[in-house]
């Protein structure tokens, strides 16, 4: 049994060295994607959204506004048009985000006690943008509101400690747990990677049968009375071990070099992308088994990886999804791995939770193997 | 009379190996040029040059008046059979005289009388691909002959198929030829030669013309050297 | 006219014969839509889970726990009273949110002390980490306008002068295009086009590569059609089909999945023609250089997701490296997809779309150069080295 090993396993290698075109997506594919998505977010942060201030006043008080919006982190003013039709101008073409209008006579309507009002616009084209500066742009308005009313309240006679009590209801703080700064990069960069080191893998594996059967050498596999089951075996073992292979600069670069912040220790995540990728290699195989040809598996396997990052409810969330469609998604193991992968990344919420994703994937790989074998036993039938 | 296939200097290289070494030859009008060779001489690879089909490193084609690196018009007048099947395997036969017709913007009259002269009524409804031989390579003959081409340049037309259509096809060539056609055979046994009116013989890079009758004797001389040099070593 | 409309009812013929290239150019563009729309169907993200650790239990504290509980935003879980529990929740996911209300609330607030209120979000998923942000500012605006109301009203003054005094200044904030912070809004026009770009170009890439499978390339080189015909021939059927999807998905999409699909038709059709004489046209290149399917089809999907992120449709290519912004301009997909939004969503109108419509129309004129003035020869067959599927076969059931 064993003496045959080392043989599978280096034609297998040889085999998907010389399949030039895979081999080149294998290797490159998710180093070059880590690449790409380090410089979509070389600037991870959502601040100094760029504002346009109109000035219509011009009075110390509006200047307060403006130091005011200045002083918040998330704005970044850009410009000051002179009229609402420049400013309306920049957001169409969207140069500016947030666009802020200080109405005329406001200094005089604020000492007269008089209701003024100050207009912000959110270009929301950009939701991302737009939720950040509705945040920004509420949380001026409070300390603003405060300010003014302090003010009024003082004119109005009012003991100017009482005034401020009035308006210093509460102090909150704020904290963003897991990802204190708010970083996109760290959200979003490495499972986009594994993204596409997932659908490469899926294109790979998808070829373990249909690259077998598909080819003339079948026949004298057949002949030679080796078990299918041990070839497959030792083929998807080459696989599985290739792909963790590839995996490894990633996570080297992506760790080591990028510095993502990793919560979990590094053996349980390299463990968890080793049981997915089982997993994923099993949905490959059992989709090779039945496909007519590479090129339809290939298809086949494009069309469940293509969507599974979207439906795996990685961005948006699972519980945000209908229903009836939250078990359906939870059936891909691609939805077990990103959710998985964000638990570990950013929690690490101990073996006790993980252990049920680690169990799911290995069933699912039973059950796809299982059928792959059916599959294919039903093929050798066919030709016998 | 101006010759309708003007090679000269042809060279050609696939990857590192070279496949031809500066080949030179003329085919007159009406004449059968047989390109003999071995498997792997590079029969197919000098018709589909010919043909217009796959580029070459250097050296002049000259086909039916055109230098065939700057035009494509030599095309209209151009029949090719080539020895892959390359018919549309996913069609009826019917829908690929009318679609290569179509390519070839040759009239209704040529589809109705090449399916007459090549008998295939029958077949019109059937897929290309449940075509035994000897029907498949008349429809390719037919598809070819759709243009009335001046020039036909066919690769092993004749295979191990039934003798009766073997024997129309062969009728048929005869007869392109009596019309004043030209025609181009690539094959690779000997027994052909005597249908050829100049064989060429393709044999490591070079192509040397033989008349028929001096074909034979190189083969008989070769046969017979190879086999008491075999001989030799067995005593 | 009579030869294109020959190679166009062929090809149609081989897309009907094979079932699954019907399929994939038919039904998943619908189907990739339907899905999506599915997934993102509640569009805005609303309920979020809010664990509240009421640690004084007052009649003040519980204030602060209904202004949470009175708003669609927040869906306060009731079973997560303690810190640890909070902690654990937020870890395993129970909630993503999280308030948590010191046990001398109540007391420093009537010693009129500063007290502390701690909020929490979930930052490892930034759509929510995002919105929960946004609803806790609103939610505390109007806590403390309360606040302040409920305080002045201690002070004797009457509900006109309250209002008065807290309404001196009130900002008014409008969000312009999204109101209402729709996700399908944002995402969905890009995800259509993208559903389009790719499906399209692997509908048409196909188209040379099976042929030069099945060996017929040859029929095609050796009849004397002219290059054009055969581009325009074999590119009429998918076009129409694109065409078709472009229109029928911009309906399902307006019509059943809730995306704000506004701005001139003639402009959105107008932009339909240049994308799609774009993707007809760079389909065929592709497949005139590739050799062989399974080449096509892994690349071409694999290059979808990079291609969504580069566009700089979720994040502004002014926030990327130089480098990648000027690649991302050479993308079709990139202008397309901007260009959509714009006049569906902002319903900008010609003005502000000139550049784009000028950067598509010369794609369209370089692909379109390509489409139509290929080189009717192809290069020798190599003599075939240790390679697997890199020539024009590959493994298929025999």
């Amino acid at each position: 049994m064993l003496k045959q090993c080392p043989v599978i396993v280096k034609r297998e290698i040889l085999y998907m060295w010389r399949d030039r075109g895979l081999r080149n997506i294998l290797i490159i594919g998710s180093l070059l994607g880590l690449f790409l998505f380090m410089g979509i977010y070389s600037q991870p942060r959502i601040d100094h959204i760029s504002t346009a201030i109109v000035d219509l006043d011009k009075s110390g008080a509006s200047r307060k506004v403006i130091a005011e919006l200045k002083n918040t982190q998330d704005l970044e003013v850009v410009c000051y048009p002179d009229n609402f039709e420049q400013l309306e101008e920049l957001i169409k073409r969207g140069q500016v985000t947030v666009g802020v209008v200080i109405p005329e006579n406001y200094a005089k309507n604020i000492a007269l006690q008089r209701q003024t009002k100050v207009a912000v616009f959110i270009d929301g084209a950009n939701i991302i943008y737009a939720t950040n500066a509705a945040s920004a742009v509420l949380r001026v308005t409070r300390t603003l509101g405060a300010e003014v009313g302090v003010k009024t309240l003082i004119a109005r006679g009012i003991q100017p400690d009482q005034a401020k009590e009035a308006y210093q209801s509460i102090d909150i703080r704020e904290e963003a747990w897991f990802n204190p700064t708010l970083n996109y990069a760290y959200f979003l960069v490495l499972p986009l990677v594994l993204n596409i080191w997932q659908q490469c893998c899926m294109l790979a594996s998808c070829m373990n049968i249909i690259g077998e059967s598909g080819v003339r050498s079948w026949l004298q596999i057949k002949v030679s009375g080796v078990s299918t089951f041990k070839l497959f075996f030792y083929k998807s073992i080459v696989h599985v071990g290739i792909f963790m292979l590839i995996i490894l600069p990633v996570y080297f670069l992506a760790f080591v070099v990028f510095k993502l912040p990793l919560n979990c220790g590094f053996i349980t995540f390299l463990l968890f992308t080793l049981v997915f990728a089982i997993s994923l290699h099993s949905v490959g195989t059992l989709i090779s088994s039945f496909s007519r040809n590479a090129v339809d598996a290939s298809r086949f396997g494009m069309v469940i990886a293509l969507p599974s990052f979207v439906i795996s409810g990685f961005t948006w969330p699972l519980a945000a999804m209908p229903q009836w469609f939250q078990p359906v998604a939870w059936v891909l193991p691609q939805t077990w791995f990103f959710q998985g992968i964000n638990y570990l990344f950013f929690k690490n919420p101990g073996w006790e939770f993980m252990s049920c994703y680690f169990l799911t994937l290995g069933i699912m790989s039973i059950i796809c193997y299982s059928l792959a074998a059916l599959f294919t036993h039903g093929l050798k039938a066919r030709f016998r | 009379m101006e010759p309708v296939i003007i090679v000269r200097n042809l060279l050609q290289k696939t990857g590192r190996h070279t496949l031809f070494n500066g080949i030179s030859f003329d085919v007159l009008p009406g004449e059968s040029f047989g390109v003999f060779g071995l498997r792997g001489a590079g029969k197919t690879a000098l018709l589909h040059i010919l043909a217009g089909v796959d580029r070459f490193k250097s050296g002049q084609v000259e086909i039916l008046g055109y230098n065939i690196t700057k035009s494509e018009k030599f095309k209209r007048d151009l029949g090719i059979v080539t020895q892959e099947k390359s018919l549309f395997l996913d069609m009826t036969a019917g829908e690929n005289l009318d679609f290569i017709a179509a390519l070839k913007k040759a009239s209704r009259v040529n589809v109705y009388s090449v399916i007459e002269r090549y008998e295939l009524k029958d077949f019109l409804s059937e897929p290309v691909t449940a075509l035994a031989m000897g029907a498949f390579q008349r429809l390719s003959l037919a598809c070819a002959m759709l243009n009335r081409p001046k020039l036909l340049i066919a690769d092993e037309i004749i295979k191990d198929f039934d003798l009766y259509s073997r024997n129309l096809i062969l009728k048929e060539l005869r007869q392109f030829q009596a019309e004043g056609g030209t025609c181009v055979y690539g094959f690779s046994s000997i027994e052909f030669c005597e249908q050829m009116s100049q064989v060429g013989w393709l044999e490591n890079g070079q192509l040397h013309i033989y008349e028929p009758k001096e074909a034979l004797v190189e083969w008989d001389r070769q046969v017979k050297f190879y086999s008491e040099q075999s001989d030799g070593h067995h005593a | 006219m009579k030869q294109i409309l020959n190679i166009a009812y062929y090809e149609v013929v081989q897309i009907l014969k094979d079932r699954i290239l019907f399929l994939i150019i038919f039904f998943v563009p619908l189907l990739y839509t339907l899905l999506l729309g599915m997934i993102y169907a509640s569009s805005i993200l609303q309920h979020v889970p809010l664990g509240i650790v009421d640690l004084d239990n007052s009649v003040e504290s519980r204030n602060v726990v209904s202004a949470f509980e009175n708003t669609n935003n927040f869906n306060v879980i009731p079973e997560i009273d303690t810190y640890a529990g909070l902690e654990k929740g937020m870890k395993n996911g129970t909630v993503r949110a999280g308030v948590v209300i010191p046990d001398d609330y109540s007391q420093k607030l009537s010693q009129h002390r500063l007290t502390q209120i701690l909020i929490v979000y979930d930052g490892s998923n930034l759509i929510y980490g995002f919105n929960t942000r946004r609803y806790f500012q609103q939610v505390l605006n109007i806590f403390s306008a309360d606040h302040t109301a409920a305080y002045l009203g201690g002070l004797g003054m009457s509900k006109q002068e309250i209002t008065n005094v807290m309404d001196t200044v009130s900002v008014n904030m409008q969000v312009w295009y999204n109101p209402t912070y729709n996700y399908n809004t944002f995402i969905f026009p890009g995800l259509v086009i993208l559903i389009l770009h790719q499906i399209g170009l692997l509908g048409i890439g196909l188209t040379i590569t099976r042929e030069k499978e099945r060996n017929s390339w040859i029929q095609y080189i050796c009849a004397a059609v002219p290059q054009w015909k055969i581009f325009m021939g074999k590119a009429l059927p998918y076009f129409i089909v694109n065409f078709f999807n472009y229109s029928l998905l911009l309906w399902v999409v307006a019509r059943f999945v809730n995306v704000k699909v506004e701005g001139s038709l003639a402009l959105i059709l107008l932009l339909g023609l240049l994308f799609n004489i774009i993707i007809t046209s760079l389909g065929f290149v592709i497949s005139l250089y590739s050799s062989n399917s399974l080449q096509v089809v892994r690349y071409l999907m694999l290059l979808s997701i990079p291609l969504f992120f580069i566009s700089g449709f979720t994040w502004p290519g002014t926030q990327m490296p130089a480098l990648l912004y000027w690649l991302s301009r050479l993308l079709p997909y990139t202008w397309m997809a901007e260009g959509f939004r714009w006049v569906t969503v902002k319903d900008l109108g010609y003005n502000y779309l000139n550049i784009t419509i000028i950067m598509l129309s010369i794609i369209a004129a370089v692909t379109l150069f390509f489409a139509l003035t290929f080189s009717k020869r192809r290069n020798p067959p190599v003599g075939e080295g240790l390679v697997v599927n890199s020539r024009n076969t590959y493994p298929s059931r025999f």
